[in-house]
């Protein structure tokens, strides 16, 4: 059983559903602790995608309470939500880079966001690329990389502003099993290092042999 | 592998830290002009269109202020010819002419004498004079020959003078050419209507082609709209470049086509020094409040187009 003060998300009672009358998930009962890596799975469609969404405030629940580290949603404004996204770096399947900016710029923008000095941004993205090998490729645009290689920029651009926690949408969907297991690794890393993780995937052979904990998504209802 | 993450710090001192930060007019413009240059052909076409726009809507203004000039020029240069009875004495006409040059609207009067307008029609008939022979030259009436100042110009003020003129015992008839003025006044009105609804129309074609130029732009721009929303961009961040870019487009825009017609309006002007048909025209520029107008107008619609365009991308 995990605690209230330690669970940094906690979900109670949410669902959510489209109209006229398309239900994804109702009653979702759920707590996350602080330093865990969770993996989220479920066949296509049962709304794992729709969850993480939810907890970066891209969709709000139509019922239920939602808090990050014991901040309910529900109180954020549109216009605060940019702050919430801060705090949680995500990652996406089809990576969403910026394919007319560079390497380099296109991780330097989550810094930009916060209005960090340009001195200090270049700093910590270049350590950033450093961890995740593409110190290399600063000046690269992202078609010039490999599917692997972009997932990994997608991923210095997640954690570049030192969230603590990082949602993951299937981020290895596009990717070979060598690619995989890489970004496997490097999510492994940023979960020792503090961070939070749930990782969404339908592929069952990442959490195999896992001693993680796994939340199932289907027909609506989580089962651990 | 080292990446200096996780400090651990609450989201909640994390909204109240980050409530503080705010973007900078140079951080702004920063991304502005690095906009501009990525996005240089998208920007050109959508200021090029502002500038036909602003192009076409300044050539009516032109045309309007055109027409109002010369009418009123026109107006004011026909000027009123007062006549005086037969049985006017001699000694009357110094006090008439004071009491005339005495009223506000007259800016110069000239007496004509019954011997001088005589002369006037024999040089008038050239060489036909010769059936004003044995005709005695004090036939005609004597007259006062009134140039109205151009300043308090007014049709109605005119036909208002030329009444109370015409009541003075000493005077027999005034005229003004009201006729004439009465046309003139019926045809600019008319223009002046077709300029106007013209130029209203044009206004509005302006601002919906400059509107949906910029929603093209933006639309175009939504995936990377969506991408830095995502990693925690304000609005403002988002939309502060778009609406620096657009005021610029606005701004260059406008002046641009404004330039144009200034330049048109120095060619016409030097074929109006050479040309005899076009001398006496005096073609006049659109006055500079208008000018100005013309130019915030422009960066005006620039700017609540991108901030219509771009209401959907801010949204969740």
């Amino acid at each position: 059983m995990i605690s209230i003060e330690s669970s940094i998300i906690r979900l109670k009672d949410v669902s959510k559903k489209y109209p006229p009358d398309n239900v994804v998930f109702s009653g979702i009962d759920l707590e996350i602790e602080k330093g865990e890596f969770v993996f989220l799975t479920g066949p296509s469609g049962t709304g794992k995608s729709t969850m993480l969404r939810i907890l970066f405030c891209a969709e709000r629940p139509a019922s239920g309470e939602i808090w990050v580290d014991g901040v309910a949603l529900s109180s954020f404004s549109n216009a605060q939500v940019p702050y919430l996204r801060r705090k949680i770096g995500v990652i996406f399947q089809d990576f969403k880079l910026l394919s007319n900016h560079t390497i380099f710029d296109n991780v330097a923008l989550s810094l930009e966001v916060i209005g960090l000095g340009k001195k200090q941004a270049e700093q910590r993205v270049m350590q950033v690329l450093e961890g995740v090998g593409l110190a290399g490729k600063t000046s690269h645009y992202p078609l010039q990389l490999s599917g692997g290689e972009q997932q990994r920029v997608a991923i210095a651009r997640a954690v570049v502003n030192r969230p603590s926690i990082i949602l993951a949408d299937e981020p290895t969907g596009n990717l070979d099993l060598q690619r995989t297991e890489e970004v496997i690794m490097l999510m492994e890393e940023l979960n020792a290092r503090g961070a939070t993780i749930i990782f969404a995937t339908h592929d069952d052979r990442l959490f195999e042999n896992t001693h993680r904990r796994v939340l199932r998504l289907l027909n609506g209802k989580i089962r651990i | 592998m080292h990446l200096g993450l996780f400090e651990g710090n609450h989201v909640s001192d994390f909204l109240q830290c980050n409530q503080d930060v705010i973007m900078t007019l140079a951080i702004l413009c920063r991304r502005a002009f690095s906009d501009l240059r990525q996005n240089f052909c998208a920007q050109l076409i959508t200021t090029m269109v502002v500038s036909l726009s602003i192009l076409i809507f300044a050539f009516f203004t032109l045309l309007y202020f055109n027409l109002q000039h010369f009418v009123d020029r026109f107006g004011s240069e026909l000027g009123l010819v007062v006549f005086l009875t037969e049985d006017t004495p001699k000694d009357r006409i110094p006090s008439l002419y004071q009491k005339l040059t005495g009223l506000s609207e007259v800016e110069k009067v000239t007496y004509i004498s019954s011997e001088e307008a005589f002369g006037r029609l024999e040089k008038f008939l050239k060489d036909e004079k010769e059936v004003l022979e044995g005709v005695d030259p004090q036939f005609l009436p004597p007259s006062f020959e009134i140039q109205v100042n151009r300043a308090v110009f007014q049709l109605k003020r005119i036909k208002q003078l030329a009444g109370e003129i015409d009541k003075w015992p000493e005077v027999s008839k005034v005229r003004f050419g009201q006729e004439w003025i009465d046309r003139l006044y019926v045809f600019s009105g008319l223009v002046r209507t077709i300029v106007a609804v013209t130029g209203i129309l044009l206004l509005f074609t302006a601002a919906f082609v400059v509107t949906n130029t910029i929603k093209l732009t933006v639309y175009a721009r939504q995936e990377e709209l969506k991408i830095i929303r995502l990693v925690g961009a304000t609005n403002m961040f988002i939309q502060g470049p778009f609406l620096v870019e657009a005021f610029l487009q606005g701004l260059l825009g406008s002046s641009l086509a404004l330039g144009v017609v200034f330049a048109c309006y120095r060619f016409v002007q030097g074929l109006e020094a050479k040309s005899e048909l076009l001398r006496g025209v005096n073609i006049c520029f659109i006055p500079w409040q208008y000018t100005v107008a013309i130019i915030a107008s422009s960066v005006l619609l620039c700017v609540l187009g991108t901030v219509l365009a771009m209401r959907r991308s801010l949204r969740l």
